[in-house]
This record gives C-alpha cells, structure tokens and sequence, in this order.
C-alpha cells in the first residue's frame, strides 16, 4: 500500500531555534488510521499543527501523494487534499452549521449544495441543527462538525488533534466510530490522542512520540500489549 | 430639536461608514488604526482631483443637489485610488510589522503613516479649504416649522443619508450571504482556523482593506460635500469614529453603524445643551453613559 502521507525528520516549533518536534518520521496510507501517541509535552500537538502548515517547519519533509508541501500555506495543504482538525475552538461559533460547512466548500471550489448532502448524511444529528450558530452545539456535536468542515473539502489525508479531549467516552466512542467509517472510505487518518487505549483500539497502526522523537511505533495491537509502550508513558529507558 | 436629529443623523451617518472601517480592520488584524482617519481625507481629495479634472465638462448639478455626474463618476475612482494607499501601506508598514507580531508598534506605526499622509496631502493640496461645488441649495421643509421649530433637509444631507444607509445594507448583504464576506467573519473570528479551513487569510486581509478604505473615501467624500474638503478632514473625524466603533462594540459591523448614529446624534443634541466648543466632547459623555451600563458596548460580546 503505497503512503498518502509521509514525514520525515521533522523538526518544527513555534519559536526558531527551539523545536518541540525534533526529527520525527511516520506514514500513513490510505484507508489506514494512525495513532500519534505520547506523554504530554512530547510534541504531537505540534507534530499535527505542522503538518498541517499552522506551525513553522524549520527542517525535514512532509509528502502528500508525493508532493512536498513542507512550509506550504495552511490554505492551500487543504486544497491539495490535507484536512486537519484542530483540537479546541475548531467551528466558527458564530456562523451557523450550514455556513462552517458551505464556507469550506466553497473556498475549495469544491461543489458545494452536492457535499453538504453528503455530509448531512453522513452526520445526520448536524442536518437537523444546519441553522444553528455552531457556538451553540453541545461538546460532541460541535466535535462532529468540525470533522465534518474538514471532510467537505474531500481530503486525502485527515489530521486530527484530540478529537476526543473534554468528550465522554460515550461520545468519544461515537467520534472513533464516524472516524473509522471516514477510513473506510479511503481517507488517510493521522489521530494525535491523549486516550491511548481508545486511540489503539481504533488505529491500525501508532507512533509514541516521547520529546519530539518517534521512540515506539508499530501494529496498534501489538504496541497496546507491548511494556515499552508504558515505560515510554511513564519517561523509562530508551526502547528502539 | 427635530432638526438637530436631522443633522446629527447626517453627521452619523459619516461617521458610521467611518468606524464600520476601522472595526473592519480592527477584527481582522487585531490593531486600533489610527491612520483610518487620513483614508477619508485620501477618498476625499481624490474625488476632488477627478472633480477637477472633469470641470472642462458642461456638469450642471443634478436636480435639487448641488453636484453634477462629475461627484458621482469620481466616487469609484477615489475608492480605487484609497484601497491602493491602504494596500500600499499595509504591503509596505503593517504587514511587515504584523509578522513581528506586536500590536503595540502596529499602532505607533499607524500613527506615523497618519501624519505622513497628512502632510503629504497638505503638501500636494495645500491648506486652503475647497468644495466640489459652490453651489446654492435650496433645504426642504419635511416638517413646517410650529412643530417642534420644525424640520428641513438639504438635498445634499438626503443623498449623504440614503447613500450611508444604501452601503450599510449593501455590506450586511455582503457580510451575510458571500463567500468573501462569510470568508472575512470567519477569519475575525479565528484566523488560525480560518487557515486550516482553506481561506487565503492574506487575500481576506486584503479584501478587508478594500472594503475598509472604500467605505472610508464615501465616507470622505460625504464630509467634503457637507463641509469642506480640507486635509484635517478626517483626522477631525478620528475620535468620532472609535468613539463609534467603541460604542458599537469593537469588531461588530453592526455596532459600528449604531454607533457612528449615536455619535452623530450625541454631538448634535448634546450641542445646544454644553455649547458648541463641547461638541466632541458631548458624544464622549454620551458614550461614558453608555458603556458604564454596557461595558462591551450595544453589540459587542462580554469578556469572559
């Protein structure tokens, strides 16, 4: 399976001359979904904030279908087909669900009447409050929407920076579940998680970065039984 | 007292146009631009220029108003000629300095461009006062003059309020149902996310000066017609307009438009009441009554 996304040797942070992501490679192809997992302060955040061109790239590379987009504005990664979801503020609060998503449609040129339907139906619970102001979504619903702004603009690729973070697992639960029917349908999915457990059951593959290094990667089924993983949690040795 | 509404909604409806401006900017680029001011005095020297490079032209004024086609054909190009200062100067001063990221010098910069704008116009123009035309106009009486010492308008003051009001909804329209205006909302709101949305914020923050400065030189034009065309013009207007936009509530479009009409009309009825000499000084305490029950202003949202 050929990779939709790849990084290499990733440096980047938000001042020069001190990275928080210090060298970090990984890849994802499509259809697949990849944990960025790690201790807080291990830069992941970070490492999903850059690739998605909102924090300045000092070195390394990043490859979408091939193409160098290191450095790139943030608007145009969206229209090369790199979608990112940030963690927190992540809808327009004050414009309403139909216009987060038109808007997003629109600036990509993409058709925009055609995607919003299928985004309703993908997201039912949204084309039932299309004229509510996003501010006014609950946590879970708002969570959905900004998957969804991100989703109608058709990307190949889908960052997404704790979409579970201030969720209940009930909900959470929900999210992963939309998450992996985005996968299935061929998008490549980077999911930067604090829940390792959920982020494990739901990828294929992960990467546990530890200080903006990738320090363990593998089968998400294996890592989640592996003991290095916890030894990387709790800062212990250097696993390969 | 119905007529000093009259003319404080005129004086407003200027002032509106000038803060919907500088709340424009301030939403987007997070900076109080005190050089707003010169872009009325720009829009208003420009139309003057285009005036007087089409007096060769037999112009009689339209109808009642004391301007002919010349006033008109001129406000688009003194727009496209104030959007081009507004972008040369961002291009050349604030971009710069926005990508150092602080706002403070930001505002010291527009502070600087405004005095050099000035005296740029003041050296190119010089002091002397003009006007688009000396023509005589005849005000009409809507409201004879045994009610309330009555009401009369002048043609000019009618065309200032219709065409305000005409661009106050035009902007809502453009705000509300366009992509570039949704494009702009979103943006204020939260520039970081507007990016990963796929909107070229520069080109927003762009458009934005476009909008700003062509607001600013109608704005400008419609000091000169009512008053004189001067090169204090609109650095007179200054306070008035933040005085609005703070009234209004900063970064609301709508807040700005109440808010120059609050201005104006406080000028204008608070005049008679403190003297002449107090005239800017009564919009402030009009405004001092206001935000001390409503410290965000009528429009803006309460800090959290």
């Amino acid at each position: 399976m050929s990779a939709a996304l790849v990084v290499e040797d990733l440096v980047a942070g938000y001042e020069p001359g001190l990275p928080i992501v210090r060298g970090a490679s990984l890849s994802v192809a499509a259809g697949e979904i990849l944990a960025v997992l790690g201790p807080n302060g291990a830069g992941k955040s970070t490492l999903g904030k850059a690739v998605a061109g909102i924090v300045p790239v000092a070195s390394g590379s990043v490859r979408l279908d091939g193409r160098e987009i290191a450095g790139d504005p943030a608007h145009r990664m969206v229209r090369l087909g790199l979608g990112f979801v940030p963690q927190t503020e992540n809808v327009f609060a004050e414009l309403s669900v139909e216009d987060n998503l038109d808007l997003a449609a629109a600036v990509v040129g993409a058709p925009r009447a055609q995607r919003i339907a299928g985004i309703f139906e993908l997201f039912p619970d949204l084309a039932r409050q299309r004229r509510l102001d996003a501010g006014r979504l609950s946590g879970g619903q708002r969570q959905m929407l900004a998957v969804a702004r991100a989703l109608v603009a058709s990307p190949r690729v889908l960052v997404l920076d704790e979409p579970s973070a201030g969720l209940s697992p009930k909900l959470a639960q929900h999210v992963f579940a939309k998450l992996a029917e985005i996968a299935r349908d061929g998008v490549a999915i980077v999911l930067v998680e604090q829940n390792v457990r959920a982020a494990l059951a739901l990828a294929g593959r992960a990467v546990v970065l530890v200080e903006g290094r990738v320090r363990l990667e593998g089968e998400a089924a294996a890592l989640a039984i592996d003991p290095r993983l916890r030894d990387a949690f709790l800062g212990r040795g250097e696993a390969a | 007292m119905l007529q000093l509404l009259v003319d404080g909604l005129v004086v407003g409806s200027t002032v509106a146009l000038g803060a919907i401006g500088l709340t424009l900017t301030y939403s987007l680029l997070r900076f109080a631009n005190f050089g707003h001011g010169e872009l009325l005095t720009i829009g208003a020297y420009a139309a003057l220029a285009v005036v007087g490079a089409l007096a060769g032209f037999a112009a009689p004024p339209i109808g009642p108003f004391s301007f002919g086609w010349p006033l008109l054909a001129a406000l688009p190009v003194a727009a496209a000629a104030t959007a081009l200062v507004a972008l040369a100067v961002d291009a050349a001063l604030f971009a710069r300095l926005r990508a150092r990221g602080a706002a403070i010098v930001l505002i010291i910069a527009s502070f600087g461009a405004a005095l050099a704008l000035r005296n740029l116009l003041l050296f190119s123009f010089g002091p002397l006062p003009e006007y688009y035309s000396r023509e005589i106009q005849i005000a009409i009486a809507l409201v004879p003059r045994s009610v309330l010492g009555g009401m009369r308008v002048t043609p000019d003051q009618a065309f200032v309020l219709g065409l305000a009001l005409a661009c106050m909804a035009a902007l809502h329209l453009f705000l509300s149902r366009t992509v570039l205006g949704k494009a702009m909302r979103a943006t204020a709101m939260n520039p970081d996310l507007a990016r990963v949305a796929g909107i070229d914020t520069a080109a927003v923050i762009r458009a934005t000066w476009i909008l700003g400065a062509t607001l600013a030189s109608v704005a400008g034009v419609f000091a000169g017609l009512t008053g004189q065309v001067r090169t204090t013009l609109g650095f007179e207007l200054l306070l008035p307009m933040f005085a609005a936009a703070i009234l209004g509530g900063v970064g609301s479009v709508l807040g700005a438009a109440i808010g120059g009409l609050v201005v104006g009309l406080a000028e204008s009825l608070l005049t008679p009441v403190l003297g002449a000499e107090y005239r800017a000084a009564s919009a402030f305490l009009a405004i001092i009554a206001i935000l001390l029950v409503r410290p965000q202003g009528l429009f803006g949202k309460a800090a959290r």
